[in-house]
């Protein structure tokens, strides 16, 4: 048995969990009608694709989290809570190995609800525009798919590294309880805590206004929001701000650590290398 | 602590030497020694808080000795099975998927049907775990712990809170396990069973083996009729100042 062949099990069994499981659907449903629905708000508008990317960037910021901890939060505090994290490991089963095909498992299906809610939203938007919204990318300013399609990767990636603290989450707590008040921590952490951290920071001059931009990147949500304002919405502009609203290597290298840190935090809370 | 593999048939698979452990106020382990043979079954004894878990948990791997020397089997793959006290499997999922998910993470897939029917539960092959009653989980765990055929196999109380019938047909499934030569570690409260059926009774109190032998020999070292009054004389002291059995839960 393959290192590989493991870990594909342990991805397949993963899959299997969250497309068997109504909770998981019905989420996934009602996050397809809320950003589905926005959008429909944003049908036929002039603004095409920049004007859908703005409503739905706040959205996303949120809602994608909370799908996150939705899908994720279970997966390996389920495990130890019925004792299969003890069975598992007397398997010739790495931590390493057992994490990685969670991970990617339950990121694979919360992949597909996200690309496949925000494709269908950028259908519904650009139906019925006056004039024709143009679908085409034939130059770097305006309004084009291009906006709309590098939003979709940037909240990819957010899916990706939301995924990933979720999943420590699940490794870390010991209870269904401090899971639940855990991930709600997260939430309001990643979504407005570290935010207004900056804030004060920048308010009681700790920091100063000029870094901002890179301050604002710390947060996996604000370096999702600087990526899209930056890397998505800017080049459309036909006048580009003066001031930039995040600094786009920042924001990557942040959304990166806290893949990288949250991933390592999870194989060791996943159980204690005993053996 | 160290930990040491037993290499040839001519070593006892499953050793503790000079092993200690205490966890929070409970001293598991007082550099104690044992050694268990394969084609075993072994019964573990003592009293609900004695750290009966805690000491499957050390030899099965799942926690590591403060000191001393766990010895376990050296073959490539799965060498250690395991089942906790109260086992539960992921819902969704049929017994036969179960089982086949744990296949997938070994080298020598099993055929599920064929593990299901060493147990006696081919007919719950295609039932939901969560349409499953405690005993048939309990069967569907030890199914599991036969996946990669691994020599010792650690199983924690496996009948407790089953009726007599079921947990009689779980004694049945693990004489069988041990009589293909594989070593079977079971801790339990059921000593009307372990009596009759274990080759072995392992009694801890404070961190020491204070008696390990055949249970026969065991009542006659104790000069009493039943394992349950050797049980009453061993533990007498520890159990007068309470007032009111505990449950089985809450072992660790």
């Amino acid at each position: 048995m393959q290192r590989r062949d493991r870990v594909f099990a342990i991805i397949e069994r993963e899959l299997w969990t969250l497309l068997r499981n109504r909770v998981v659907i019905a989420v996934g449903i009602g996050f397809f009608g809320v950003i589905v629905g926005l959008s429909g708000v944003s049908m036929g508008s002039p603004g095409g694709y920049v004007s859908l990317t703005y409503d739905l960037l706040l959205p996303v910021e949120v809602l994608i989290p909370t799908l996150a901890f939705a899908y994720v939060y279970r997966s390996i505090r389920g495990d130890d809570e019925r004792g299969e994290l003890d069975v598992i490991r007397t398997y010739d089963v790495s931590r390493l190995e057992y994490v990685t095909g969670v991970l990617i498992g339950r990121t694979a299906v919360l992949l597909v609800v996200v690309l496949t809610t925000l494709g269908v939203a950028g259908v519904v938007a650009s139906q019925g525009a006056t004039p024709p919204v143009e679908f085409f990318a034939t130059h770097q300013a305006g309004d084009t798919p291009v906006v709309y399609i590098r939003f979709m990767v940037f909240a990819a990636i957010y899916t990706l590294v939301a995924s990933s603290i979720a999943l420590t989450v699940s490794a870390a707590t010991r209870t269904n309880r401090e899971a639940i008040a855990a991930g709600v921590g997260m939430l309001l952490t990643l979504a407005i805590g570290l935010d207004l951290a900056v804030v004060t920071l920048v308010s009681t001059n700790i920091i100063d206004a000029g870094s901002i931009a890179i301050f604002t990147g710390l947060s996996p949500a604000s370096a999702f929001r600087g990526l899209v304002l930056e890397m998505a919405i800017q080049p459309a502009l036909a006048i580009n701000p003066s001031v930039a609203t995040a600094s786009p290597l920042a924001s990557a290298i942040s959304l990166l650590s806290w893949f990288g840190i949250s991933t390592g935090i999870t194989v060791v809370a996943a159980w204690p290398e005993t053996r | 602590m160290t930990e040491q593999n037993a290499r040839d048939t001519d070593e006892p698979p499953l050793a503790f030497t000079d092993a200690s452990y205490a966890f929070g106020d409970v001293t598991v382990l007082k550099e104690a020694s044992v050694e268990l043979q394969s084609g075993n079954f072994t019964a573990l004894v003592g009293p609900n808080g004695s750290g009966k878990t805690t000491l499957l948990e050390l030899f099965a791997g799942l926690r590591s000795l403060d000191t001393g020397t766990v010895t376990r089997p050296t073959a490539s793959g799965r060498t250690v099975a395991y089942l906790p006290q109260t086992p539960g499997f992921r819902s969704g999922f049929t017994v036969r998927e179960t089982l086949g998910f744990y296949t997938d993470l070994v080298e020598d897939s099993a055929d599920p049907d064929s593990l299901l029917g060493e147990v006696g539960l081919n007919d719950a092959a295609a039932r939901g775990v969560d349409e499953l009653s405690g005993g048939m989980t309990r069967l569907l765990g030890i199914a599991q712990a036969l996946i990669g055929d691994p020599p010792v196999v650690i199983l924690d109380e496996p009948t407790s809170g089953l009726d007599p019938d079921v947990a009689d047909h779980i004694f049945d499934v693990i004489e069988s396990v041990a009589s293909d030569g594989r070593l079977v570690v079971t801790a339990s409260h059921d000593l009307a069973a372990i009596e009759t059926r274990a080759d072995r009774a392992l009694f801890l109190s404070n961190g020491e083996f204070v008696l390990d032998d055949d249970p026969k020999r065991i009542l006659e070292a104790t000069d009493t009729e039943t394992l349950r009054e050797a049980f009453a004389t061993v533990f007498r002291t520890e159990t007068s100042g309470v007032t009111r059995p505990g449950a089985n839960g809450g072992e660790r």
